[in-house]
This record gives structure tokens, sequence and C-alpha cells, in this order.
């Protein structure tokens, strides 16, 4: 019993030095928290309150316009108008099926990429620059460019499958309620494979060539060297990819914005441009706060996991 | 277990020899170093006769057999790396299993195989842990461990000791060379530390800027260095190279400094150096060899004491002679001061001398 007193009573002891000891070092830091503050008020003006503001107006019922002085507070309902929403479970369908495809394909294709470029071969230089154009043309510019490859009258694609008689009429990728989402989301992957390429292209740098050789010597041929050595020192590297992926692929919105608006009859709608159009199109301010605020817990929740793998992989740093 | 033989071995990378025309021969069950400065070829020695990177000229034999085309794997033999090389993501076991897999064994034979080796290494309690929960010591048992269920026909080891701590170094170092008296190893052992060449190796292969100098037991390579590299590379502190001239005076041969003293040679000394082609001399004499005098002594010259470092065992005295350091060992209860005039006596039948050009130890004919 003594021994049990005795400790709660240093704890006791302990807290209000620790709370001064806070308070000293936050003190003696006090010019670094000066740096920061201008940058956290202007946070908290662009950031914390339209975040505020959105999900206080995700629980109203808005007029259309900007005489949001007028809403009405109708709690849920907002939310339960979207979730029991066709078009809400058709514009979720087709995201996930736009950012698994992109985040997966552009990430294999980027990786396969980086594999071969990690070789030593003349031209590699060459090779390399060119494929990082399309991760440094504008998205914009991107769209247009291939709304013009896709068009059903002048478009290339279209054109040559004509000249090669495989077709009578050249297709209508983009305005055909199948053939839209996977025409964006091959846009998407020609744009965005580069990155993963460049973020393998580092994680194989790393991987140490003693490992290498060991294996090697071991008798392991090529793909057990990979399969054994090189894949499993890049997974760190490749969960971190993924996951910067997919929440870019989540936020998409120039290229199915630019290149079919949603259309053909919402089958290219992603859940940032349905939100857009929502917002700034139909003026339903309140509906479109309340998407917003699915979206951003949603992202939250991918967001704890990237910061997780990130901070994992610092652990395993410290621990070796 | 087999023999190694390197034959007019060349490599070069563009217009650089980083291995110049070796040529030598391990015997079946001998331990060799490689050893030498950063750069002077060793490390690449070893990968070439792993076949980890190609030959550009020569041979190499393992066995019997030419291996100068083949496959690292399909060499028969085993390395130990710098790093350990271990693969981190797997456990000891399977790490040690790994080139036996590799290799297609069944599975109650790779077993079998690798709980011998563990215990053989001491580590069977060690088998679940990954490599990052090892300390370095463990780790490069483990990475001897791989090396050992293979039953290779020559082990290579590239500076496996050079990650450790001094004290577990010293261990490893004993540890290694009871595993060679084991197992009978033919083992070729690169290091930069001439002091791991001496006390492991059966014979050791100096080598600088590509070339072999010497190849010989570590006893012959201390007491007979070929020239002035390995003279000043093998032994710690290092041998004392002092530049001089040879002349005549009263008859006799004598080495004469730039700083006005001069060291007469007895006649076998004289002979040597009047076989040399050229006049400029080179004096080597290692510290154990040189004998300081307190004050002038007949034949001794006189020198002033730069810095004085006790070891306990010993204390090691350097001063300049002819612009060279000069090292020399004395007991500790000999008190010696920084800036002190002191006097050194060299041993006449343990002094050893170079041709000042070719910086060759010269010989007696």
């Amino acid at each position: 019993m003594t021994i049990v007193t005795g400790k709660t009573g240093a704890r006791q002891e302990l807290r209000p030095a620790r709370w001064s000891l806070l308070l000293q070092k936050i003190w003696e830091h006090r010019a670094d928290y000066a740096y920061v503050l201008p940058a956290i008020v202007v946070m908290l003006i662009v950031i914390a309150y339209p975040i505020y503001y959105t999900v206080e107006l995700s629980f109203f019922n808005t007029p259309p316009g900007l005489q949001l002085r007028d809403k009405i507070f109708i709690g849920f309902d907002n939310y339960t108008a979207i979730l029991t929403s066709q078009v809400f479970w058709k514009v979720t369908w087709n995201t996930l099926v736009w950012t698994l495809a992109s985040t997966f394909i552009s990430f294999a294709l980027g990786f396969a990429a980086a594999l071969a470029l990690h070789r030593d071969f003349v031209g590699r230089g060459v090779l390399r620059a060119i494929l990082i154009i399309p991760w440094v043309i504008s998205a914009v510019a991107a769209s247009y460019i291939w709304k013009w490859i896709y068009h059903s009258d002048f478009g290339i694609i279209g054109a040559v499958l004509v000249g090669l008689g495989l077709t009578d009429r050249p297709p209508n990728f983009i305005d055909s309620v199948s053939t839209v989402l996977p025409s964006l989301i091959v846009v998407n992957i020609w744009r965005e494979f580069p990155f993963a390429m460049i973020m393998m292209m580092a994680g194989l740098q790393t991987v140490p060539d003693q490992l290498l050789r060991a294996a090697k010597v071991d008798g392991a041929n090529a793909w057990q060297r990979f399969w054994h050595v090189t894949f499993p020192h890049l997974r760190d590297v490749s969960t971190v990819t993924i996951l910067l992926l997919a929440v870019a692929n989540f936020n998409s919105f120039i290229i199915p914005w630019i290149m079919t608006g949603g259309g053909p009859s919402n089958a290219s709608h992603i859940w940032i441009t349905h939100i857009y159009e929502l917002a700034f199109g139909r003026q339903r301010w309140g509906v479109a706060s309340a998407y917003s605020v699915l979206l951003f817990l949603f992202m939250m929740t991918l967001g704890y996991f990237y910061v997780r793998a990130l901070s994992g992989n610092e652990r395993k740093e410290a621990n070796s | 277990m087999a023999h190694v033989v390197l034959k007019d071995l060349i490599k070069t990378y563009g217009s650089f020899k980083a291995v110049n025309n070796v040529s030598l021969t391990v015997n079946d069950g001998e331990f060799v170093a490689l050893v030498g400065p950063s750069g002077c070829g060793k490390t690449t020695t070893l990968n070439l006769i792993a076949g980890l990177i190609p030959i550009t000229s020569g041979d190499i034999f393992i066995g019997d057999r030419v291996v100068n085309g083949l496959d690292p794997k399909d060499r028969d033999i085993a390395m130990v790396f710098q790093n350990y090389a271990l693969y981190p993501q797997k456990s000891v076991y399977m790490n040690l299993a790994f080139p036996l897999q590799m290799r297609k064994l069944p599975r109650d034979e790779i077993d079998k195989k690798v709980r011998e080796a563990a215990k053989v290494l001491d580590m069977t309690q060690l088998l679940e842990r990954k490599p990052r929960e090892l300390s370095g010591g463990q780790q490069q048992r483990v990475a001897l461990g791989r090396a050992l269920v293979r039953d290779p026909a020559v082990f290579l080891m590239d500076e496996p000791l050079s990650n450790l701590d001094a004290k577990l170094r010293v261990q490893m170092r004993s540890e290694i060379k009871r595993f060679h008296q084991d197992l009978k190893a033919t083992i070729v052992y690169v290091t930069h530390d001439q002091l791991e060449a001496v006390t492991m190796a059966d014979r050791m292969a100096v080598m600088n800027g590509g070339f072999l100098q010497q190849y010989d037991s570590p006893a012959q390579v201390f007491a007979h260095p070929a020239n002035m590299f390995v003279a000043s590379f093998v032994g710690s502190p290092a041998m004392s190279l002092i530049p001089l001239e040879v002349s005549t005076a009263n008859g006799g041969t004598v080495l004469t400094s730039a700083e006005g003293w001069s060291l007469p040679l007895s006649q076998l000394n004289a002979r040597k150096v009047l076989g040399a082609t050229t006049r400029k001399i080179v004096l080597g004499a290692r510290h154990s060899t040189i004998k300081l005098h307190k004050s002038a002594a007949p034949g001794a010259i006189p020198a002033k004491a730069y810095t004085v470092e006790p070891t306990g065992d010993v204390t090691f005295v350097q001063a300049f002679l002819s612009g060279a350091i000069v090292n020399i060992s004395v007991s500790p209860n000999i008190a010696v001061t920084p800036d002190e005039h002191i006097w050194l006596e060299f041993d006449q039948e343990r002094i050893h001398l170079f041709d000042g050009e070719t910086e060759m130890a010269l010989q007696a004919d």
C-alpha cells in the first residue's frame, strides 16, 4: 500500500513540473513559433474556415444564387438525400473504377518502365526524358489533345482503325456510355504513369548492390533476384507511390471535366466533377457541401494510412 | 575443396587497369589474403574470381576447370560480403536456406543442412530472428553460415570484418581462422588491414596499383619485403624508409645523408648497394631493430625526438632523419621527452636496402 501511494504521490508531483517544462520549452522556442505564425494564420483563413463553412452548409437547404442568409437548417437531410439517390451510387462506382484502375495500371506501367530504364543501355537518358513528358504537360492541354485523338470524326485513332480495315466507322470513344470511362482512364494513366516511374526509379537506386551480388552468388536468376531482393526492398516506396496516386486520382477533376464534363448521362462523372457541377452548375450549395464532407472523411481515412505507412518506415529505419 | 589459379589476369575499365597481370595459385585448403590499400585491385580480383564482373583477359581456374565465362552460381563458390548482405526480409533460417532453395534441394535436406550450419556456428537459437534483430557479429556469423551450407569449393570473403567494432573484429578474426582450420577450406580473403592478413592467412598477396607486389607467407613478407611499398605497408608502425646516397669513405662503403651524417655498411650490405644501378639508396628499418641511445654512442646517428607515444607495453618514439619519419620502439621504462636529443643505432643484420629509383629490395648476388 505504501508503495502505491508513494507512486501516485510522485506522479501528482510530476504533473505541474511537466506543464511548466512544456511552457518553458515553448518559451525557449518562441522565435520559431513566431516564424510559423503567419503561415498558420493564412492556413486558418484559407483552409480551416472553408472547411468549417462547408460542414455548416451541409446541414442547410440553400437557395440558388448567393443569398445564403436565407438558408434553412434541415439536419442530415442532405446526407440522406445523397445516400439514397441513384446518381450518388453511379458516381461512387465511377470514382472507384476510375481510381483503382488508374492507380494500379499507372503503378504497374511506371514500375515496368522504371525496371526497363534501370539497366544501362544506349539512349536511356533520351528515353527517360521522353517518358516524363506526359507528366510535365499541363493536364488541360493534354485533355484537349486527347479529345481530338478520340474525336469520332477527326480523331487519329478512329482514322487508323478505319484505315486498317478493323472497323467501318470510327468508334465513338467519349460519346458512348460504355466506352467513355475507360477512355478517360487511359488518358489519366498516360498522364500519371511517369510519376510512378520516377518514384520507382528512385527506389531501385536504393537496392543494395551487395544484396544482388549475394543473390547472384547464391544462384538466383534474374527473376529470383527481383522477387527475393528488389521487390521486398521496394515495398515501402510502392506503398507510398500507390497511396499518392490514389489520393491524386480521387481528387481528379481536370481530365474528366474538360473532356466530357461528366457526360454522357453521368457516365464519366466522378465525385469531384459531380460536386463541382452540383455547386457551381446547379447552385445546390448544401448538397454539394454534404458531398464534400463525405469525400473529406474518406480522404482523411486514406491520409491516415498514408501517414502511418510513412511513419512506419521511419520506425523501421530507427530500429535498424 | 579445390585450388584456385589466376593466370595473367587483367581487368581494365576504359584505359584504367584495375587488375594488371596478376598470376597466383591458391592451394587446396589454403587461406590466402589479398591485401592492399583502397583501389589496389584486391576487391576487383575477388569479384573476378566470383564471376561478378567479366575478366578482360587471362584465365581463372577453380579446381581444374577454367571458369572464365561461367556465372557465379556455376563456379561452386560462396561469398561473404563486407555489409553481410543478408536478405533483410528473411529470417536467419531462410537466409541460410536461400542458396539451397535456389539449387532446388529437397526440403528435408535443406532443413538438415541449415540446422547443421547453425550448430557449427552456434546460432541455433537465432534461426527465427530477422537480420535487423541481430548484432553485427551475429549477422556476420549468419553470412558465414550462408556460405557454409553450400559446401563450396572456395570461400571468397570481401572485407568481412571491417564493419565490426575493434573488439568484435579481434574475436571474429580468431573465429574465421578456427573455421578455416576445422573445415580445411580454401579461402580467398580480401582486406585492407595488413594485421588481419598477417594474423590469419597462410599466404598473403600484397597488391598495389593493380599489380601483385609480393605473394608469400606473412613471415617472409615481413622479413623480406620485395619492395618499398610492401615494406611500408606490412607491419605497424610502418617500416621507416630513409633516403640516402652511396659513397666511399676510408676504403669502406657508406650511406650518406644530406644532413651530413653517414652510416658505414657491413660487407654484405655494401655488396647489395654496389649492385644497384643508382647511387640513391633507401634504408629501411623496423621500429624494433633500431636502438635508441640517450647519449652519443659509436655508430649511432644523432637525431631529435619528435613525438613520444606510450602504449603500455612499448613506447613509440618518432624522429626525423633525412626528412623521413623514423619510428623506434623502446621499453616504457626509458623516459624520452619530445625535442630531446637522441642517438639511433641501426642493426646491420636487420636493415633493408632498396634501390632509390626502382624501389626494389636490393639483394647480394
